[in-house]
C-alpha cells in the first residue's frame, strides 16, 4: 500500500513534482506539497528548488572540473539535468536539449531515435527524446528516493499528465519513459484537467461556485504548448458530476514563444544601435523582457510605463561595455497583446499549416500565432460535436500558465471571450480563481494530478470525460487497383469518442487473417472532431477530419509445438485501461490474444 | 611530533573540525585504543582558510561579475553609463549574497534613534563599537544607532571539491 500518492508535471520547459499522503480517511481535501528538487545550479552547488527546468545537457569528456557534477545519488552523473544544464546551455547549445515533450508529440520524427540536440556537433552522442524525458523523470525519482528511502517511488501511486492534445502513441511515449525510469505503472492526467482539480483542491466550496448545466473552460498557456479543455457540469441523483466535453488540437505555441518575441523585438533595438548580442548576452535580454513584460503588463495603475535593459559588456570591461535600451508597455502590449491575443471575430480561423513539399524535420510549430483564433476554432468544433449551431458558449473560465502572470493578457482572454458571449446573447464568463495566483501557475498542474490521483480513490470528485478523440484502422477496399493509385482506404472505427477508463469494445463484425509469424501492420487514425461514429461503423472516406497516426502492429510468433497453423482469423478489441492507455488487441476464436504496439519508427515515412 | 606543535594541531582541530585528531587523543590519553588502520587512505583536499574567502568572490564574480565592476577603471564614465551597469549587478550580487549567506543586522533597531544597553558591563566589542564620547569605564547605558551592523548568521557555500579556490573566473574563448 502506497504512502504517498505523486503528480508530476512533465513540461515542456519545467517539470515539477506535488505529493500527498495516501491517508485512507474520509476526506475529501488532502494537504498537498511541493517537492523541493535537489539539482546542480552551478558546478558543484545543489539547491532545492521547486521546479526542476527540462533540460538536459550532454557534458563533455573535460569540460567540468572531476566531482563537480556529482549529484548526492550519482558521483558520476553521464548528463546534467535541471538548472545547471538550462545555464550551460545557453553558453554551448551544441549540447543542450530541450523541449524533448514537444517531440514526443511529432508527428515527422521518431521519438525513440537519437535526434536531441538537433545542432549536435560531430561527436557529441545524442539522445532521443524519449530518453531525455526519461531522464528527468529518473532525476525526480532518484531525488524523491534520496528524502523517503522508506517510502520509495517505486511503491508510490504515481500520476504523470500530458497535454489533452497527446495522441496515443505520445501517451504511450510517456508511460514508456516512466516505466524505463523504474517507475510503478503510472496514470496519466491531461494537464488542463489537472489545473482545474488544483482549483478544486484550493476551493472547497467549488460546489457553491458552479452548478448543473455550467460550461467550464480551461485554458492552460504552458512553456511550450497551449492546450483548451471543455468542463462540463451536470447533475445525478443530487450529485455535481463533472465531464470533459472536448479538448483541442495540439497546439505548438507557448509562453516561451510569447516571451522570445518580445526578445527579438529588444535586439533589433541593439541592433539598430550597432550592437550585435552574442548568445549569452541575448540570453539576459530574454531574462530582462520576461520581468520587464510582467511588470508593465501587470494591469497595476502605478506600472512604470518603460522598462530599461542592459546589457553588460562580454569582457572584463563591465561599465566600458555596457549598452542600453529600454522596452514600453505600449510595445510589449502590441507584441504579445496584439500579436498573440488578438480581438477576432468568433468565426475567425487560424492559418492553416504550410505544406511544403519538402519539409525539415523538425517540431511543428503553430503557423498562427493568434491563440484567439485558435480558441475561436476550439470553440466551433466543440458546438459542431455537440449537435448545435455557432460555437459553444462557457460560463465559466479557468486560466492556467506562468505567461498568465502578466495580467493584462488574461484581461484580453476575458475581453474577447465575453465579446464573442455578447454578440450571441449569453452571460459574461465568470472568472474560477485560484487564490494564491502566482505559485499556482507554475506548480498548479503537478499539484491537481496529486489531488486527482487522491480523487481516483473515491473520496474526491472526478471528471469523467474518458477518451478525448475516435481512432479508427485503415481498411483497403476490394476494389481493382488502378495503376499508380493506392487502393482507397475506409476507416473501421475502433474505439469511439469518450470511451471510458476501465471499459472495452468488442468488433465481432469484421475479421481479419493474420498470417503467423510475419508482421501484420494497420494503419491508424484518429479523429478530435467525429465525435458521433460508434464502434465498429465503417467509414467510407478517410478525408480532412482524420489524422494519420503511426502504424500499429501486431506479429504472431511461430509455433513451436509443431503445429502448422498458417493463417489466424482474429477479431478485434479495444480498451482503455484504469491508468488512461490506449489498448488494443487481436482475439482468436479460441480466445488467444496479442496486443497490436505502436510503431513509432514508422512514424516518419506514414506522415 | 613536538609538544607545539601537537597544541596547536589540538587547538584548531578542534575549532574547525570540532573534534581531536585521533593519534593525538590516543598519544594524550583522551581514547583508549588505537583507532583500526584506515583502509582506503581518502585523499582529503587541504583546505586553507583563504579558500572560503575565494570561493565567495569566485561566486560574486560568476554571478554577478563584481570583480570585473571592481577592478575596471571607471573614472572616464559618465555616472549613467555607470549606474546602467551597476542596477543589473546590484540585483546580481545581492541575489547570490543571499542565497550563501543568511544576513543580519546586528542590532535590529532604526538608526537614529536611543538604543539601550545593559549598563553593568562594558558591550562586546565584537558586535558592538561605541563612538564619540566614550567614559573610561566602556560601559554605558545605551546610545544613539548610527549603524545596525551586519551579521551572517549562517553560511552556506557548497563543498570546494577539485576546483582550484585560486581561478575567480575561467578565461573564456568563442569558437566561431
Amino acid at each position: 500500500m502506497s504512502q504517498f500518492i505523486i503528480g508530476i508535471d512533465l513540461g515542456t520547459t519545467n517539470s515539477a513534482l506535488a505529493y500527498t499522503a495516501a491517508i485512507t480517511a474520509e476526506v475529501e481535501h488532502p494537504e498537498v506539497k511541493i517537492f523541493p528538487v535537489p539539482q546542480l545550479a552551478n558546478p558543484g552547488e545543489i539547491s532545492d528548488l521547486e521546479l526542476l527546468p527540462s533540460s538536459l545537457y550532454i557534458p563533455g569528456p573535460n569540460e567540468f572540473v572531476e566531482g563537480a557534477l556529482a549529484l548526492p545519488w550519482n558521483d558520476k552523473p553521464p548528463y546534467i539535468t535541471g538548472l545547471l544544464a538550462r545555464k550551460r546551455g545557453v553558453e554551448n547549445a551544441g549540447r543542450l536539449v530541450s523541449s524533448a515533450k514537444s517531440w514526443l508529440s511529432n508527428q515527422n520524427a521518431n521519438a525513440t531515435q537519437p535526434l536531441l540536440p538537433p545542432a549536435a556537433p560531430e561527436g557529441v552522442q545524442k539522445v532521443s527524446p524519449l530518453e531525455a524525458s526519461t531522464q528527468y523523470l529518473l532525476h525526480l525519482r532518484a531525488a524523491w528516493d534520496r528524502a523517503h528511502s522508506d517510502a520509495r517511488l517505486e511503491d508510490q501511486r504515481v500520476l504523470i499528465t500530458v497535454p489533452a492534445s497527446f495522441d496515443a502513441a505520445a501517451r504511450e511515449l510517456t508511460q514508456r519513459a516512466a516505466k524505463q525510469a523504474g517507475y510503478p505503472e503510472v496514470t496519466v492526467i491531461e494537464e488542463p484537467q489537472a489545473a482545474f482539480y488544483a482549483w478544486i483542491e484550493r476551493n472547497r466550496n467549488w460546489r457553491e461556485q458552479v452548478k448543473s448545466g455550467d460550461l467550464i473552460l480551461v485554458v492552460d498557456i504552458g512553456g511550450g504548448t497551449t492546450d483548451f479543455t471543455l468542463i462540463a457540469v451536470t447533475e445525478h441523483d443530487g450529485e455535481l458530476q463533472l465531464e470533459r466535453v472536448a479538448v483541442g488540437e495540439h497546439l505548438l505555441l507557448g509562453g516561451d514563444n510569447m516571451d522570445l518575441a518580445v526578445a527579438r523585438f529588444a535586439e533589433q533595438q541593439f541592433a539598430q544601435k550597432g550592437t550585435k548580442l552574442d548568445a549569452i548576452q541575448f540570453h539576459s535580454l530574454w531574462q530582462q523582457c520576461r520581468a520587464a513584460k510582467e511588470l508593465l503588463l501587470s494591469g497595476d495603475a502605478s506600472a512604470p510605463k518603460d522598462q530599461p535593459l542592459t546589457i553588460l559588456g562580454r569582457g572584463t570591461g563591465l561599465v566600458g561595455g555596457t549598452v542600453r535600451s529600454k522596452i514600453t508597455g505600449k510595445e510589449i502590449r502590441n507584441l504579445l497583446i496584439e500579436g498573440f491575443f488578438p480581438t477576432v471575430a468568433p468565426d475567425a480561423a487560424p492559418q492553416r499549416q504550410r505544406r511544403a513539399a519538402l519539409m525539415e524535420v523538425g517540431l511543428n510549430y503553430a503557423t498562427d500565432p493568434a491563440v484567439t483564433k485558435h480558441l475561436a476554432q476550439f470553440l466551433r468544433q466543440a458546438a459542431a460535436n455537440a449537435g448545435t449551431e455557432g460555437f459553444a458558449r462557457p460560463t465559466h473560465l479557468l486560466l492556467n500558465g506562468g505567461v498568465l502572470q502578466a495580467d493584462a493578457i488574461e484581461h484580453r482572454i476575458f475581453e474577447v471571450l465575453n465579446q464573442w458571449l455578447e454578440q450571441s446573447g449569453a452571460p459574461p464568463l465568470i472568472e474560477l480563481q485560484n487564490e494564491t495566483k502566482q505559485l499556482d501557475l507554475m506548480h498548479a498542474v503537478a499539484h491537481g494530478a496529486a489531488y486527482y490521483g487522491f480523487a481516483r480513490t473515491g473520496k474526491g470528485v472526478r471528471i469523467r470525460g474518458g477518451v478525448p478523440r475516435s481512432y479508427y484502422v485503415g481498411i483497403e477496399t476490394s476494389l481493382p487497383a488502378v495503376p499508380g493509385l493506392p487502393a482507397p482506404m475506409k476507416a473501421l472505427t475502433v474505439v469511439p469518442f469518450g470511451l471510458e477508463e476501465g471499459s472495452k469494445v468488442e468488433l465481432p463484425q469484421r475479421k481479419f487473417a493474420l498470417v503467423v509469424g510475419e508482421p501484420a501492420e494497420f494503419r491508424f487514425f484518429s479523429s478530435l472532431s467525429r465525435k458521433n461514429d460508434a464502434a465498429g461503423s465503417l467509414i467510407e472516406e478517410i478525408g480532412d477530419d482524420f489524422e494519420e497516426l503511426s502504424p500499429i502492429e501486431v506479429f504472431l510468433p511461430p509455433h513451436t509445438d509443431g503445429t502448422r497453423e498458417e493463417i489466424v482469423p482474429v477479431t478485434l478489441e479495444s480498451n482503455v485501461t484504469e491508468t488512461g492507455m490506449l489498448e488494443l488487441w487481436c482475439v482468436s476464436a479460441d480466445d488467444r490474444r496479442w496486443k497490436l504496439e505502436f510503431n513509432v519508427r514508422e512514424r516518419a515515412a506514414a506522415a | 611530533m613536538s609538544r607545539i606543535a601537537a597544541a596547536f594541531r589540538s587547538f584548531f582541530s578542534i575549532l574547525f573540525s570540532g573534534a581531536l585528531a585521533e593519534d593525538i587523543a590516543v598519544r594524550f590519553g583522551y581514547a583508549k585504543t588505537k583507532p583500526a588502520p584506515v583502509v582506503a587512505p581518502v585523499e582529503q583536499p587541504k583546505l586553507k582558510t583563504s579558500d572560503g574567502a575565494l570561493q565567495l568572490l569566485h561566486i560574486l564574480q560568476r554571478d554577478s561579475r563584481l570583480i570585473d565592476f571592481l577592478m575596471e577603471d571607471i573614472d572616464g564614465y559618465e555616472d549613467d553609463q555607470i549606474g546602467a551597469a551597476v542596477r543589473s549587478l546590484h540585483s546580481d550580487c545581492r541575489a547570490s549574497l543571499n542565497r550563501h549567506l543568511a544576513l543580519a543586522p546586528v542590532i535590529d533597531g532604526v538608526e537614529g534613534t536611543y538604543q539601550k544597553l545593559d549598563g553593568s558591563k562594558a558591550p562586546d566589542p565584537n558586535r558592538i563599537k561605541l563612538i564619540g564620547n566614550v567614559p573610561a569605564s566602556g560601559k554605558v547605558p545605551g546610545g544613539t544607532l548610527r549603524h545596525r551592523g551586519w551579521t551572517a548568521s549562517s553560511v552556506n557555500l557548497p563543498p570546494l571539491g577539485k576546483q582550484d579556490p585560486a581561478i575567480l573566473a575561467p578565461a573564456e574563448l568563442e569558437i566561431e
